[in-house]
């Protein structure tokens, strides 16, 4: 059996508490990992473990960039489950669950990879300009658009090009644009943040919540256009972009 | 009655007018209530901004649309489930309401911008939670946010203090207020006073030592701290043996909520019991300030004044309760005073200004004492160790209770227990609850009962009792109304002058350390309470 070694090496005593995964680096374990994880887990976080949101099955992928966990943390939820939600616990070796752990390491949304060099500091003053009224950056800016502290270790280079330049093509959850006119015949224009059959949850374009029961509308459209303005090259020139990417990736 | 009423319509009616001209000023830039705001309380009657409603801790609100008349006809308009438990303790938060929205904290550190017309949520929030808590894992609670502008301030189990966007629920910034893994932890709702942001901490229970903290709500920097239990030499240090281990971890924690007056420009605090709890021979002396309502100056911290309500407190009976503020006619002349019903089953009324002992009657059949002596000090019969008197939980707790001008009444929740305490040399291990001893509570003669008395004699006026020692807190309402919740999951209505039931519904869970809220909303008077894992909204029929 190819796992003997490995499994003699995760018992040694002075391994016991790890805060690496002692597989890491390892191909067999993250291959051994996917296995095991398409087999015990993707019912619940789907194959690509990128989460079913409508049973609370967090996506898996993002998790690394957006807090800090160690490796051993993830060891312990995969280990313990989480108590009052229905991530149950798993009673496996200490090997599967590190080689679970390679697979979820392997699976990690990388972020942005071979950024271009640029001026930060130009990138902190142009994102002041162009941006930090609809978005927030280390606790200072608006709230519209999503909060973008960690967007560079969540997105890839070319996907964030894509954002800026062509903001419709992909719109983040969350954000899905919204106008209303209500029975008093104000237009509201805003993002959905949630719905029932009979009422919607929206932020406005004044970054305001608002709540509306949906037979009180006079009408409610879901228009195709996000409400972040296209970047194109003429309004914020492609080193200009790398410098905010710089300024973001300081971060 | 009817020009009262008259006069109240006027009042709401300029209000809605003021917050419509809000809404159309703010079109450009939406921003939340500042602190004259808050400073304004229940002036405009959309608004709940702050965990009392206002700074008085008073609890009563000026709406008068559900009346004893009408309230048969109450139900429920939504509830909303936070899916986060805590068995064994309660969902004891308040929310904050402002433009429609419901900013809301619940158990585990949970949090949400709820919308009230629908009681869906724009946002949540969950903090990642160390496995290792100390205290906080026996108290996973929360008791609400408080709101400066577009920030939103929450306090957490791990002991730090988190600043929010209201819009969006992203965290602005965290600080630390303590090292939850010595014992620390906390609870409350955050005090927003002018550019201040003011908090206490939980776990007396351990080899902990309280305080109270300011901070800058825009940088999240610390202001001042007072430290509830003095340092070697300084004042208040002579209550306590000459040993700065003891004092480095004497308790006194500062978990509930105080009051502001904004005229006086005092702030009042409720401290808790020293440590350890039931084991006093290693701290003999009064052990200030712990078991004391402490009035400091909200620019420095300083201490103004104290009263010590049980000195050298050997019951876990803290202090921590919501000091509430009025100004009444006190032997025909008026005079500001502070209210406290106090977990040793006393009813206090002291002078605000000086800290000067007014009144100290049981409310309950407490055995400890009967009477306060001439020295304000109280005159112990039984510390406890002699069979019956009130059990750790105390007389009554948290539970915010209510002060009704006019009818002169402070209405709270009275606990009738019997406990015995046996004392026991602790251990004193950081990170481990230091009680010194153990408690034996008699079950079978427990009950519970919500109390009216007369703030003048703390007379007894008016009566309801529950079959169980109860946790829940009370509203009242210009309108002759008084809402409270018991530990067997009903949220009534009585009427304030005779304590008549008007109107109860069973919410499935017990009402545990909530007290209710209440707001205009498009014309409809809300009622929200919090039970178990639910926050249920309660209006008359459209
Ligand atoms: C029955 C459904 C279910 C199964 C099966 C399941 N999970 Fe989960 N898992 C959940 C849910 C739901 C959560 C979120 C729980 C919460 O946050 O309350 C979760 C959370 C997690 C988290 C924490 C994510 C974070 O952001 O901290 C990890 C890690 C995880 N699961 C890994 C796994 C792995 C690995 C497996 C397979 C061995 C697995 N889960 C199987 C439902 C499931
Ligand atoms: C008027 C408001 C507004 C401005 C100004 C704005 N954005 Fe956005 N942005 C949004 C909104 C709303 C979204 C979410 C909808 C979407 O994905 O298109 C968004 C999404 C994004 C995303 C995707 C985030 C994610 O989590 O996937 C990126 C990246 C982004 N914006 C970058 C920028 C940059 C860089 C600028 C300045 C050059 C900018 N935005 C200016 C409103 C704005």
């Amino acid at each position: 059996m190819a796992l003997l070694p490995m499994l003699l090496l995760v018992s040694s005593p002075a391994l016991l508490a790890q805060t690496v995964n002692p597989l890491e680096g390892d191909p067999r374990a993250a291959f051994a990992g996917g296995a095991l994880f398409r087999a015990q887990c993707a019912t619940c976080h789907g194959a690509d473990a990128k989460g079913i949101s409508s049973i609370d099955a967090p996506d898996l992928t993002l998790m690394w960039s957006q807090r800090q966990l160690s490796a051993q943390d993830v060891f312990d939820t995969i280990r313990n489950g989480i108590a009052g939600s229905i991530m149950p616990p798993h009673d496996f070796t200490d090997t599967e669950i590190w080689m679970l752990v390679s697979h979820l390491q392997n699976v990690a949304v990388a972020g942005v990879i071979g950024l271009p060099d640029g001026d930060a500091a130009n990138g902190q003053r142009l994102f002041a300009r162009h941006c930090a009224e609809c978005h927030r950056v280390r606790g200072e800016g608006g709230s519209l658009g999503p909060d973008l502290s960690t967007i560079t270790a969540r997105r890839s280079l070319e996907s964030l090009l894509i954002s800026v330049r062509d903001p419709s093509a992909l719109i983040a959850p969350g954000y899905k644009p919204l106008t209303v006119i209500t029975g008093s015949g104000e237009t509201v224009q805003g993002v959905l943040k949630s719905e029932d059959a009979f009422s919607l949850q929206m932020m406005d374009s004044n970054q305001r919540l608002r709540g509306f029961r949906k037979q009180q509308l006079r009408s409610l459209e879901r228009p195709q256009q996000s409400l972040m303005p296209v970047f194109s090259e003429s309004l914020l020139g492609q080193q200009e972009l790398i410098d905010i990417l710089n300024f973001l990736d300081r971060n | 009655m009817k020009h009262i009423l008259d006069r109240l319509y006027k009042v709401s009616r300029n209000a809605v007018c003021a917050s419509v001209l809000m809404v159309s000023a703010a079109a450009s830039a939406q921003s939340g209530p500042d602190y004259d705001d808050i400073l304004a309380g229940f002036a405009d009657p959309e608004r709940w901004l702050t965990y009392s409603g206002d700074y008085s801790g008073k609890r009563h609100s000026p709406l008068t649309q559900i009346t004893p008349d009408n309230v048969d006809q109450l139900r429920p308009v939504w509830t909303f489930q936070t899916g986060t438990t805590t068995r064994g303790r309660g969902f004891e938060t308040t929310p904050l309401a402002d433009d429609g929205i419901l900013y809301v904290t619940g158990s585990n550190n949970y949090a949400w911008a709820i919308d009230a017309r629908s009681g869906r949520a724009f946002w949540s929030y969950r903090r990642n939670l160390p496995s290792d808590l100390t205290y906080g894992a026996s108290a996973p609670v929360n008791r609400g946010f408080g709101m400066l502008g577009d920030r939103l301030f929450m306090v957490t189990l791990d002991a730090h203090l988190m600043a929010f966007d209201r819009r969006s629920g992203d965290v602005l910034w965290e600080r630390e207020l303590a090292d939850y893994q010595v014992g620390y932890s906390a609870t409350l709702a955050p005090l927003v006073l002018d550019n201040k942001v003011i908090v206490g901490i939980s776990g007396g229970e351990y080899r902990t030592r309280g305080f109270i903290d300011a901070f800058d709500p825009v940088s999240g920097e610390r202001l001042w701290r007072f430290n509830t239990i003095p340092g070697p030499g300084e004042p208040g240090s002579e209550t306590w043996p000459d040993d700065p281990e003891i004092l480095a971890s004497g308790g006194g924690g500062t978990w509930m909520n105080g009051s502001y007056d904004p005229e006086l420009d005092l702030l009042y605090w409720g401290v808790g019991n020293p440590n350890p709890d039931y084991y006093g021979d290693l701290r003999p002396g009064d052990n200030l300030y712990s078991n004391s309502l402490v009035a400091l100056d909200p620019d420095t911290g300083e201490l103004q004044w104290h009263y010590q309500f049980t000195p050298h407190d050997l019951n876990d009976w803290d202090s921590n309760h919501m000091p509430v503020l009025a100004d009444i006619d006190w032997k025909g002349e008026p005079r500001k005073v502070v209210m406290v019903g106090n977990r040793n089953g006393f009813f206090y009324v002291l002078d605000r200004v000086t800290g000067e002992l007014l009144l100290g009657k049981p409310f309950t059949a407490t055995t400890w004492a009967r009477e306060i002596g001439e020295d304000g000090r109280p005159i112990v019969l039984n510390d406890g160790s002699q069979g019956c008197v009130p059990d750790p939980w105390g007389s009554t707790n948290f539970m915010p209770p209510t002060f009704y001008p006019g009818l002169d009444l402070f209405i709270l929740t009275a606990r009738e227990t019997c406990a015995t305490f046996i004392p026991e040399v602790p251990a004193n291990t950081p990170g481990q609850s230091n009680f010194g001893g153990t408690v034996h509570i008699d079950a079978e003669q427990g009950s519970g009962a919500l109390r009216a008395l007369d703030v003048h004699t703390g007379e007894l006026v008016w009566e309801f009792t529950y079959p169980s020692p109860t946790f829940g807190g009370v509203l009242s309402t210009a309108s002759g109304l008084v809402f409270a919740g018991d530990h067997e999951g009903n949220f009534m209505a009585f009427n304030a002058e005779t304590g008549e039931n008007l109107w109860h519904y069973q919410t499935g869970s017990r009402i545990w350390g909530a007290a209710a809220m209440t707001f205009m909303l498009d014309g409809r008077q809300m009622v929200l309470i919090a039970s178990g894992t639910t926050l249920t909204a309660f209006a008359l029929p459209e």
